[in-house]
């Protein structure tokens, strides 16, 4: 899933201090989950911003709400209603909620209420972890489900730089090794042949460097 | 005249441009360069043009420089990071390169290694700061530097003949002089009213405009350019190319023209793309009365 972090508040407050109708708006999709960005997030950022403004002496109104996805116009639409009524609204969804939620009430200031990070795991409540960076070309049935481009500090694809020490990256003790771990799950799955074979540079035209990308599903459009 | 005492003084300046081969033989690219030396002031030595695959401009650049030819580097956001741009930056100063250009760099999708990985990591703006900033003898981590580059900077400029995109093409114009640049070479222009129009919205900042002329080699390569590229031909040009008995005459003679054009109408200078028909430029330096 795609996992955020909750903007420093001083830096929300920066972008809303002088309005005085102020919308909070929560996603219950990925950022509920990585508790950044969900309707329990919405109230508590509401109400710091409540706050915020008592103790300014300002007189303002900040509502909160959520929606189930902000990645879905057909849910982004129940805030048709409501928009005119605020100056501005604090998206707490991903970029890409944000975004489409400025496409959608293009009159309308929207700011982004959280830092969207990386694709990742929940390792542990409060502990997530990236591990895809959708490059648009998997590549997991050859490196034993271990991605290298996630993983590995130079996303290298064939294999160790040769700078990691006992199993750890060199860029942090921290760090596994992401071609150490490659190595010991093709161990595991009996498949080190596979760590033996070259493979040529690879295509990022499919990942972000062949611009924006787009996916045209024929068979699913109506 | 070094480039950068040339454009002080007012005299005409006369750049060409001098692609560096997809190879390591550059026989023809040095002798096609030492054959005009007289008639030119700096050769540009583009950062391969288009996204295509070549010798690199600071690779290129030294060649000539070894050779007694002034040269303009170009530096490019598209393929080096901040690490790398700099540190080419400081080797082109160390090895005598005087003049840099920092270019975007068309996209990777338009050259002939689209699978690429982009890096673009300083935009053209960044990248231009970055060159003052080593100039003041830090780098962009703020250590001090060991010697500092003293460069003459250039920067691109599109002209257009569209209203809104002149307004807006003016304001980065403004930004580049304030991050340095203080040349600036233009597209391939073949409209000279557009042009003329252009140098008047420009008025007197403080900036060198050199509009490029760009040898027609044949009617296919007009056509070719009017119907992938965004400048667009004159069809008019198109007409003269084809009519004529003798059509490579014709290409030196219209570019001719428009370099004669180019001075008249007040410009510093021109740069000169002949893409592999360096042996064309005396004539069509002669023909312009240059």
């Amino acid at each position: 899933m795609i996992k955020a972090v909750p903007k420093p508040l001083e830096e929300v407050l920066d972008l809303v201090k002088d309005f005085t109708k102020v919308l909070i708006v929560g996603c219950d999709g990925c950022v509920t989950v990585c508790e950044a960005g969900g309707s329990k997030e919405a109230k508590v950022l509401a109400s710091a911003l409540r706050l915020y403004f008592t103790q300014a002496g300002k007189q303002a109104q900040i509502d909160e709400t959520s929606l189930t996805r902000q990645c879905e116009k057909e849910y982004l639409a129940q805030l048709s209603d409501k928009m005119d009524a605020y100056d501005a609204v604090v998206s707490l969804a991903c970029g890409c909620g944000v975004q489409y939620m400025a496409e959608m009430y293009n009159n309308k200031i929207i700011y982004p209420g959280v830092d969207t990070c990386f694709l990742g795991v929940n390792e542990e409540r409060g502990l997530y972890a990236e591990r895809c960076q959708a490059c648009g070309r998997c590549i997991l049935a050859e490196t034993g489900g271990v991605c290298p481009i996630a993983r590995c500090s130079k996303r290298m694809l064939n294999g160790p730089c040769g700078g990691s020490d006992q199993g750890k990256c060199e860029i942090s003790k921290d760090v596994p090794c992401g071609w150490e771990l490659i190595y010991e799950r093709l161990k595991t799955l009996g498949q080190l042949d596979r760590f033996e074979k070259p493979v040529d540079p690879k295509d990022w035209t499919t990942s972000r460097d062949g611009g924006p990308r787009t996916i045209v599903r024929e068979d699913l459009r109506i | 005249m070094p480039l950068q005492e040339k454009l002080t003084s007012g005299e005409f300046v006369i750049l060409a441009e001098m692609e560096p081969p997809k190879g390591t033989d550059v026989s023809s690219m040095v002798a096609s360069a030492t054959g005009v030396k007289r008639m030119v002031d700096a050769f540009v030595v583009p950062e391969m043009n288009n996204a295509v695959m070549r010798l690199s401009s600071l690779g290129g650049a030294l060649l000539l420089q070894t050779k007694g030819l002034e040269t303009v580097m170009q530096v490019c956001c598209r393929d080096r990071n901040r690490l790398a741009l700099q540190g080419d930056l400081l080797a082109a100063q160390a090895l005598g390169i005087p003049n840099v250009m920092a270019v975007a760099g068309d996209e990777i999708t338009h050259g002939d290694h689209h699978q690429a990985k982009a890096v673009n990591d300083l935009n053209l703006l960044e990248l231009l700061a970055a060159i003052q900033t080593l100039k003041t003898g830090r780098d962009l981590a703020g250590v001090d530097l060991k010697g500092a580059p003293q460069f003459l900077v250039g920067a691109t400029v599109k002209v257009t003949g569209d209203a809104g995109a002149l307004k807006q093409e003016l304001a980065d114009l403004d930004k580049k002089i304030a991050a340095g640049a203080r040349f600036f070479t233009t597209q391939p222009v073949f409209d000279v009213e557009v042009l003329e129009k252009f140098r008047r919205q420009v008025g007197k900042r403080p900036a060198a405009i050199i509009p490029t002329v760009m040898l027609l080699k044949s009617v296919g390569m007009a056509r070719y350019i009017n119907t992938h590229m965004e400048m667009k031909i004159p069809e008019a040009f198109v007409t003269r190319i084809q009519k004529s008995s003798d059509r490579v005459r014709e290409c030196v003679q219209i570019a001719a023209e428009f370099v004669a054009a180019v001075k008249k109408q007040g410009f510093p200078g021109v740069l000169v793309s002949t893409i592999g028909w360096e042996d064309k430029l005396p004539s069509i330096l002669a023909a312009a009365g240059l």
